[in-house]
Formats: structure tokens, sequence, C-alpha cells
């Protein structure tokens, strides 16, 4: 499997700039998900990949051959389409193997590669159908298919699994992150679903307005986001951010704001110098919060008026006012609370992040 | 208004009636004289009784039969001829219209050049130039610059050029229907930009082709105005021949209705053929909704 590096790639239409140049490097046999928002330049990175669409400059390296001339056919890749993009005048048998076919393979091995991935994808008894008469996930399963058969080095995948309704995507999702344990190949995936991205990257890139914000993996973007976008984009709910105002009490970092005070961890105040007065976000994760004990009194005690409770089965969502401001507490669902009343949580100093203000990164 | 009423309403019938007769009573006049004898056509007591033959039809075809009628004393060849003519400048023509035009559609449709729009819209604007217009100056070319009069070839060059604009843009209609994608997704599975035409783009637009196939061997195979110019006796199409037959010395009107009705034959035959290939729902599950 090549290794692959963009190397500062740009790509502009006319004169409107889509992607500022940038570097990129997927290792060898690495699935590593592009996600952000719509629009923030990750399916045209994909389909720059592919072939389908010019750079404007830079170069794409397969180890250490250059690939942006080449057509889409010399550079071993396969594709999974958004959209599916069958052939709709072919047989299901016939789609998955019009690459073999055109490629010359002998019969008996395309039939022999095809009938051992519909084995695969659980497809094989749809074989002689048209895509006209199958389902959605049944044609997402051939897309797939027809890319898997190919046997190339490299697959891509853009959004595939987006046009499926919830209970199939999750299916599917399952059944991609088995896929790819058993095989070993270069995937990139683009998607703007999150709980898609932290479920199967072994590597996930953010991207926003055409910059890759951070990359890493899940656990390094949820703990340790690099700034405000990337820590709200990522984690579900998603994080609650509170405007502060930093000071220094007997060699303690507190910030304070609109209906709260709450004490900073340790190491924050040797980071940041002469702290006192400068103005930050703070962000704490809904699932951060927990109910204060009497342990807790004068510590992290936030109080939160409640203004709806949502009860998802196995959590509790608060949707809860502080001052001006409303956050989410997520908590489980065996705590009932009053809706309109108010309750007293606590939030570890260590899970509070901060952010500048202006900047937006994380202190 | 409601319709139960309207179809009580006999005046509602009466212009049913009238309406058929206007669409069916040609048809029938000339399928019941060429199933006459002349004796039976022009005599005075001629009655809506008498004894159907096939005479006429082999008076037509006696070129191309396999025995000789018996009530044939000469063999003419001309009608037999026509047919042939009319059905090799048809199929020809359609075939080349169709090639041309559903490569100079997608060109139009999927590639980025100068003047496309400016020869989107011409191929349209030249539609409207009545064929009677273009018969002086080509019949000029044709005969003293490319000494084309008489033939085939030339008569099928002219119907070519003829019936490409419409071709053009009922297929352009088409293959704007045809998602981006699928094309994409060839490219990616190997295939290179005839492949991707020829499988992947024609077999989708087939409903496309099969319409402006019927539509350009209809207008082809009725054309007359320039057939009788461009033509000689040899290769003169049915429309032509019909009409020359009616001379001031004799016009057999029998044989002549036999004509007629064979002529009508290949363009259903044609139409018959092609509309089984017009089915909706060509790109049914290629891409999602």
């Amino acid at each position: 499997m090549p290794r692959i590096r963009f190397d500062s790639v740009a790509k502009s239409y006319g004169s409107t700039q889509v992607l500022p140049p940038f570097d990129l490097d997927l290792d060898d046999g690495e699935f590593t998900v592009l996600v952000g928002p719509s629009g923030c330049g990750k399916s045209t990175t994909l389909r720059m990949l592919a072939g389908l669409e010019v750079l404007s400059s830079g170069e794409i390296w397969f180890d250490d051959r250059p690939i942006s001339k080449l057509e889409p056919k010399d550079r071993d890749i396969a594709m999974v389409f958004q959209d599916y993009a069958l052939y709709p005048h072919m047989n299901i048998a016939k789609n998955m193997s019009f690459a073999l076919r055109l490629q010359r393979v002998p019969k008996a091995t395309i039939d022999e590669k095809v009938s051992r991935v519909a084995t695969m994808l659980g497809i094989e008894h749809l074989l002689l159908r048209k895509p006209g008469e199958l389902s959605g996930g049944q044609r997402q399963r051939v897309a797939m298919g027809r890319a898997l058969v190919r046997d190339s080095s490299t697959f891509l995948f853009d959004e595939p699994l987006s046009n499926l309704d919830a209970k199939l995507r999750s299916k599917m999702r399952t059944e991609l992150a088995e896929m790819r344990n058993t095989l070993d190949k270069n995937m990139v995936y683009v998607t703007h679903d999150q709980v898609e991205a932290m479920t199967l990257g072994d590597r996930i890139v953010v991207m926003a307005h055409g910059l890759i914000q951070q990359q890493g993996t899940a656990e390094e973007l949820f703990k340790q986001p690099v700034n405000r976008f990337v820590a709200g984009f990522i984690g579900s709910p998603t994080m609650n951010f509170l405007n502060a105002e930093l000071a220094e009490h007997d060699g303690v970092l507190v910030a304070s704001g609109d209906g709260f005070r709450l004490p900073l961890a340790e190491p924050l105040r040797h980071r940041l110098d002469n702290a006192s007065g400068r103005r930050v976000i703070l962000g704490i994760r809904p699932s951060s919060f927990r109910l204060a004990t009497p342990e807790d009194a004068g510590g992290s005690e936030m109080e939160l008026f409640i203004k709806v409770a949502e009860f998802l089965g196995a959590q509790l969502v608060l949707v809860t006012r502080c001052g001006e401001q409303e956050l989410i507490v997520e908590l489980e669902s065996s705590t009932r609370f009053q809706v309109g009343s108010a309750a007293v949580f606590a939030v570890p100093s260590e899970d509070i992040m901060v952010f500048d203000e202006t900047t937006e990164l994380r202190l | 208004m409601n319709t139960s009423s309207q179809q009580q309403n006999p005046a509602f019938y009466a212009l049913l009636v009238v309406l058929i007769i206007m669409a069916v009573g040609p048809i029938w006049l000339m399928l019941t004289t060429s199933l006459r004898l002349n004796v039976d056509i022009m005599s005075e007591t001629s009655s809506l009784l008498f004894m159907p033959t096939l005479q006429n039809y082999e008076t037509v075809l006696c070129d191309v039969l396999w025995y000789d009628p018996a009530h044939v004393d000469y063999c003419d060849p001309t009608f037999g001829r026509a047919l042939g003519n009319s059905i090799i400048v048809a199929l020809i023509a359609t075939g080349i219209t169709l090639v041309v035009g559903c490569m100079a559609a997608y060109a139009l449709v999927r590639f980025r050049f100068m003047g496309r729009d400016t020869v989107s819209i011409t191929t349209l604007l030249m539609r409207m130039v009545p064929p009677a217009v273009l018969l002086v100056p080509v019949f000029g070319i044709w005969t003293f610059q490319y000494q084309l009069d008489g033939t085939r070839a030339g008569v099928i060059l002219v119907y070519v050029a003829m019936n490409l604009p419409f071709v053009i843009w009922i297929l352009q209609s088409f293959i704007v229907q045809v998602p981006i994608q699928l094309e994409e997704a060839a490219r990616m599975d190997g295939a290179n930009a005839f492949q991707v035409f020829f499988l992947v783009v024609l077999p989708v637009i087939k409903p496309g082709l099969a319409a402006a196939s019927i539509f350009t061997f209809r207008i082809v195979w009725n054309e007359f105005l320039l057939a009788n110019a461009l033509l000689d006796r040899n290769t003169r199409t049915v429309p032509v021949t019909i009409v020359n037959s009616l001379t001031e010395y004799d016009i057999d009107w029998a044989v002549i209705m036999a004509t007629g009705m064979l002529l009508a034959i290949p363009p259903i035959i044609f139409t018959f053929v092609a509309s089984k290939q017009i089915i909706t729902g060509m790109t049914a599950g290629a891409v999602k909704g």
C-alpha cells in the first residue's frame, strides 16, 4: 500500500480559492476520516485524490510517485460515491464486474471475485437484479462491493452512509468498522458526521473553511482539541461554551462569568502568566457535569436553572440556564429533576478547557 | 361541467364518429381500392361488394416476388426499386444522424469549449429554415459542384444535415439527465472517455435515441421535395415514384393505392421496434433521488 502525501496542494475555481495550500500525510494502511461541516473542502480533497478534480497547485505523492497528472484509472484507486452512482442499465453482477471487464480479466476470475465479495456483503441473491429494484441499503452495499471487487490499494468513500436512515446507517457503520480491520488497504473516508468519524477513523482530520484544523485519533481530538472549532465539532451533545474572565485568588486561577465562578486546574495557571483580567471562553463537555455533593462546597460548583429535561433512556439531557447562557448537561438517567427548578452541579476543574477569546485557540 | 352528462350528449358521439371517419376513411379507401381491379374501380356500378384481389400488390412487387404473377405481362421494376431505395436511404440517413447527433449532443452538454452556447442555439435555429428554401441552392451545389445529383448518397447527406439539429437538441435534454456521478464512477472504474460514452452514457439514453430515430426515420421516409429534385429514375424513393406515376396518359389507381399501403408498413414496423426501447425510468436506481 502506498503512503499518500499531499504536498502544498491547493484548489481554486476561477479566482475563488476553496482550498488554500495544505500538506497532509496518510500513512500506509491507515483509515483516515476527513470530517467537517459542509463546504469545508473535504470532498474536494477526496476528489483531487481520486483524480476527478484537477489540482490548482501542489502535488500528491504515492510513495515517490507524483500522481496529480494521472487519469483516475491509472491511480489504483476505488471509490464509493455518496449517491451510489450504480449503472442503471446493468444488473448487480455487471455493475460490480465493470472495472474488471474493462481490464479484460478472465471471466472465471471475475465470477469468483464477484461472488466472494457479494457473499461478504450479503448481496449474493441480488446479483441478477437491476439497481432500480433494490432498496437504498442494498444499493449502498452494491456500491461498496463494486469498489471492493477491484482490489485497489486505496479506497475512497465520499459520505457513503449519508443517504441511509439512522438505523441502517449505524448498522453499516459497524460493518465498515469490521471491514476496516479485515482489509489491509489505505482508506480515506469523507463525512460530516462526527460519530462516523470517531467510530471509524484510525486518524481523523478535522477541516473547516478549507483549512485542516487538527488531525489525530478520536481520543486526542476529544481530549486535546487545539481550538474551539474542534472542541465544538467533536463530541455529542456538543461542548458548552461560556464567556468568562480570569482572576487569580490565593494562588488559584479562577474563571468567573455570568452566574458562575469556577477554579481552574493547576497546570493551566503555570501555562498562563499574568492571566488576571484576561477574557476567555470556557469549554465544558455536557458529560463533565455531575450532581454536587457536600464535598464540592466552595469548589467548582455551578447553580443551573433547568429549562428542559430530555429522557433518552440511559442518558438524561438537561437544557439549563446559567445567567443568560444556555448549558447542556448530560447525566445518567437515574436522577430525576424538576423542570423549572434549580440544581447545583459540580465540574472537575481538570475537565474545563479554556480558549482564547480572539484566536479561539486552546490555552 | 360534469363528465357523465357530456358523454350522454348525442352530439358528442356524432363528433367522435366524424373524427373517426376523417382519420380512418382515407386509409380504408386506400385499402379497399388497392384490393380491387381497375375494372371495379372505374365501373359505374362500383359498389361496396367486390372480389378482393392481391393482383395489384403482385404488380407492384413483381420484381421482388419469387414467382411470376400470371396477370403481369411486363414487370415494371419502378415500385419495387423505389421501395428498396426508400428503405436504404431512410435507414442509412437515420443511422448517420444518430451516430453524429449523440456525439455532438454529448460534447455540447459535457465539454466546456469556446462558442458552446452559440453552437447549441444555432443548431436549433437551423431547424427553423424550411427545407424548400434549401432546395435551390442544394440542387445547384449538388449538381454542379459535387455531381451528387441522382445519387442516394447525395440525398442522404441532405437528410442528415436536415435532421441533425433536432436530434442533437432532443438528445441534449436526455444527456443532461444522466447523473455526472455515473460518468465519474465509470472513470474511477478505469473507463476512458470513449468507454464512458459508449458503455455508460449511450445505454442510459437509449429511450432518447429511440425517440430521435423514430422522428428522423419518419421525416426521411416521407420527404418528397428534396428527393424529387435530387434523385433520378433509378434512385427515386417511394413518395416521388407515386407522384410520378400520375401521368396525363394513365393513372393506375389500384397500383398506386397498393404502393401507398406498402409505403405505410416500414415506418410502422420501425416505430414499433424502436418504441420498445422507450421505457421510462431508465436512470432508476442510479443515484439517490
